[in-house]
């Protein structure tokens, strides 16, 4: 071979080595900046708290700051010197502790001592990120004791947190599945013909033995569970709808078959289906018996997760438990309550209002949560008041200004119950959607932190006597709201 | 041929050099817009020059759930939108300060205030307005009922508010306060007394 044509040979190879090389860099570049925004997250279980932590992927591993892993613990102080990093982190109590890293290298030191990362340490925007595989290693060695990576389900245990839970099958008639939790739990709840999956976000439920357990039962067929995406699920399958119900203060959740027809507003009420006069029903409907009940409306849900009331607590989630206690404290008086939603799904403003006055409730309560101001603020719409009639057609924009009357000795005795209970408290009027669209009375209700402390708001105490109160008011006012025929 | 080569790799070479320097230009534009979101949580600075004129302004505090009333002065345009556009700049640039009693979404403005007829002002706010707000019924209330009587307050002819987000009408402002409908200023005069 000419001497020419092996040099040739030879250039094109390093020239195509180095257009490799230059891609590859290239890539690596742009896919560190595209990459900014959290693929998946990672949910951390801490005796103190839980709470999600973005994860970075980096050449397809998964990398977790330190500062977002290490905040909730305790105070951090993190900087950065050209490419070193440096994290001070104090624990509660404790004396500062120091992470040293250098971004692009895998050396480092924790706590004086020195540390090789299994990949090099990133440096991004200002922040340093470390391999997800080491997280539990680091916190172990920052805060002594136990922790547990589940790193496929992206789950971190920090100490014995871990609640497992037990399964108890009773074959009675009709068949129930009794799952017990050691605390209360506050899963949201999806239902699909013949299973009911409850999806832990912030519980840390572990298995508790085999992960799927079948059983030899007309009505429920098994239980599987599994983790995955820094969350926990139960699923309960069954050859027939099935029905999940709190009990024990949220410390049991009882799996039953679902009542067919539905019991009355349960869940959501369908919107009243259009008469169709080409098809009039062949039976006239026999007039059904007046009945008092209470619509509650936990706010937002799905996408929609409202107010952030701390990084890992959205509103959503605040009410749909504040609702289930309310909703409990009026059956404990004797007043029917269902709730507009009993699970983690978005519905419209519209919808809310619409499926509302189809089911003609004699209350309608909104519940909301919010992490700024102090103590609960009861809500009645702003709307000049109008001398419409109950009855009769209604604006949509302005229907609740013929229930105003009504619906102000609600929000007034609600006040009182909590002033009785000494929560701080205030009566106003808010232009708050959908409640001006409500053609029954209608509150709404916001909790703020009691005092300041943003992660009491979702704490078992202070909901309850919120729930109370709202229960008690609504109960002490109940002889002056009409039962309303369905 | 190997001439051909070396061409090609010499460009190659350029690309990877041009590439570094865009790289280093996008870090820096980056930094530049991060400083520049920074200062845009300063106070907004008035629009024209002339002697300053007190206005008054309602101001929201998160803690107790009020509205306070106070004066301060701004350098108003003759005009009477621009001049509404000015008191709301001024209410704004209390609530963007680090210091706030009821901070509002960073780098929130006032775009434009329209006037329907004599009464009805119709403001137009930015993304950041309705994109950063925090969320919750009474920090919405408060926000909307702030500019209602600021408004009012100080052109008394404003009767009817109508608040648009980056030129579109919102159904909420952030979750819960109602953006689809006119703002009475006597209903909110109501409300105000209630929060004082």
């Amino acid at each position: 071979m000419p001497l020419s044509g092996r040099r040739s040979r030879l250039a094109w190879a390093i020239t195509a080595g180095l257009a490799l090389l230059f891609a590859a860099l290239l890539t690596r570049q742009a896919g560190v900046h595209a990459q900014s925004p959290a693929q998946n997250q990672l949910t951390v279980y801490s005796p103190q708290t839980s709470y999600s932590v973005p994860l970075l992927d980096v050449n397809g591993q998964p990398y977790a700051g330190l500062v977002e892993l290490f905040e909730p613990l305790g105070s951090v102080d993190a900087r950065i010197d050209g490419k070193k990093y440096k994290l001070h982190f104090t624990p509660p109590g404790g004396r500062p502790l120091e992470v040293q890293f250098t971004g692009g290298k895998d050396k480092g030191k924790v706590r004086g001592n020195g540390y090789k990362l299994p990949a090099n340490f990133v440096l991004q925007n200002g922040r340093g990120y470390v391999p997800l595989s080491v997280t539990s290693e680091m916190i172990s060695r920052l805060l002594g004791g136990e922790t547990e990576l589940h790193p496929a389900a992206r789950r971190l245990f920090i100490g014995n947190v871990q609640a497992r839970y037990t399964l108890e099958l009773h074959k009675d008639n009709p068949p129930r599945l009794l799952l017990g939790f050691s605390s209360p739990v506050n899963p949201t709840i999806a239902t699909e013909p013949g299973r009911v999956r409850l999806t832990f976000r912030r519980e840390p439920i572990v298995s508790s033995g085999p992960e799927n357990v079948p059983y030899s039962d007309p009505l429920i067929s098994g239980v599987n569970f599994s983790e995955h995406d820094g969350l926990a699920e139960l699923d309960v399958t069954g050859t027939a709808p099935l029905m999940a119900n709190f009990a024990d203060g949220g410390r049991t959740i009882i799996i039953t078959g679902a009542p067919a027809p539905p019991p009355v507003a349960q869940e959501a009420p369908p919107p009243p289906a259009p008469a169709n006069p080409q098809n009039p029903s062949p039976q006239p409907r026999q007039p059904a018996a007046p009945r008092f009940l209470v619509l509650i409306d936990p706010a937002h849900g799905g996408n929609d997760i409202g107010a952030a009331i701390t990084p890992s607590l959205p509103e959503k989630d605040v009410v749909l438990t504040l609702a289930r206690r309310v909703q409990h404290e009026l059956a404990n008086r004797g007043i029917a309550a269902g709730l507009l939603r009993n699970s983690d799904v978005a519905i419209t403003l519209d919808q809310r209002a619409t499926w509302t006055n189809a089911a003609r409730p004699a209350l309608y309560i909104a519940l909301h949560a919010a992490n700024t101001g102090q103590g609960v603020h009861v809500f009645t719409a702003m709307l000049p008041a109008a001398s419409l009639s109950p009855q009769g057609f209604l604006p949509w924009d302005t229907a609740q200004a013929a229930f105003l009357d009504l619906s102000g000795s609600v929000a007034g005795s609600v006040a009182a119950e909590l002033e009785s209970r000494k929560l701080p408290n205030a009566t106003l009027l808010a232009p708050l959607r959908p409640m001006n669209n409500i053609a029954a009375p209608a509150i709404a209700v916001e909790i703020a932190p009691p005092a300041g402390n943003v992660d009491e708001i979702a704490s078992a105490a202070y909901q309850e006597q919120v729930a109370q109160s709202i229960a008690a008011g609504v109960a002490a006012v109940r002889a002056k709201l009409p039962e309303v025929r369905p | 041929m190997t001439r051909r080569v070396l061409l090609m790799f010499a460009v190659l070479a350029l690309i990877a050099l041009g590439l570094t320097f865009y790289a280093l230009h996008l870090k820096r534009k980056v930094a530049r817009d991060e400083q520049l979101a920074a200062e845009q949580q300063r106070a907004l600075a008035p629009l024209t020059n002339g002697p300053p004129t007190p206005v008054t302004l309602y101001i929201a505090s998160d803690s107790d759930g009020t509205l306070r009333r106070t004066q301060v002065k701004v350098t108003l345009p003759p005009e009477r939108t621009e001049r509404a556009r000015a008191v709301l700049r001024a209410l704004f640039g209390e609530y963007l300060q680090s210091s706030s009693s009821h901070p509002i979404g960073a780098g929130a403005d006032v775009r434009d205030v329209y006037l329907l007829g004599d009464d009805t002002a119709v403001v137009d706010t930015n993304a950041a307005f309705g994109d950063a707000h925090p969320s919750g019924v009474l920090a919405e209330e408060l926000t909307v009922a702030s500019i209602v009587v600021t408004l009012n307050a100080n052109d008394s002819k404003i009767q009817r508010v109508k608040i648009l987000i980056n030129g579109q009408e919102r159904e909420t402002l952030a979750g819960h306060a109602d953006l689809r409908r006119f703002y009475e200023a006597s209903n909110i005069g109501q409300v105000v007394k209630d929060l004082q």
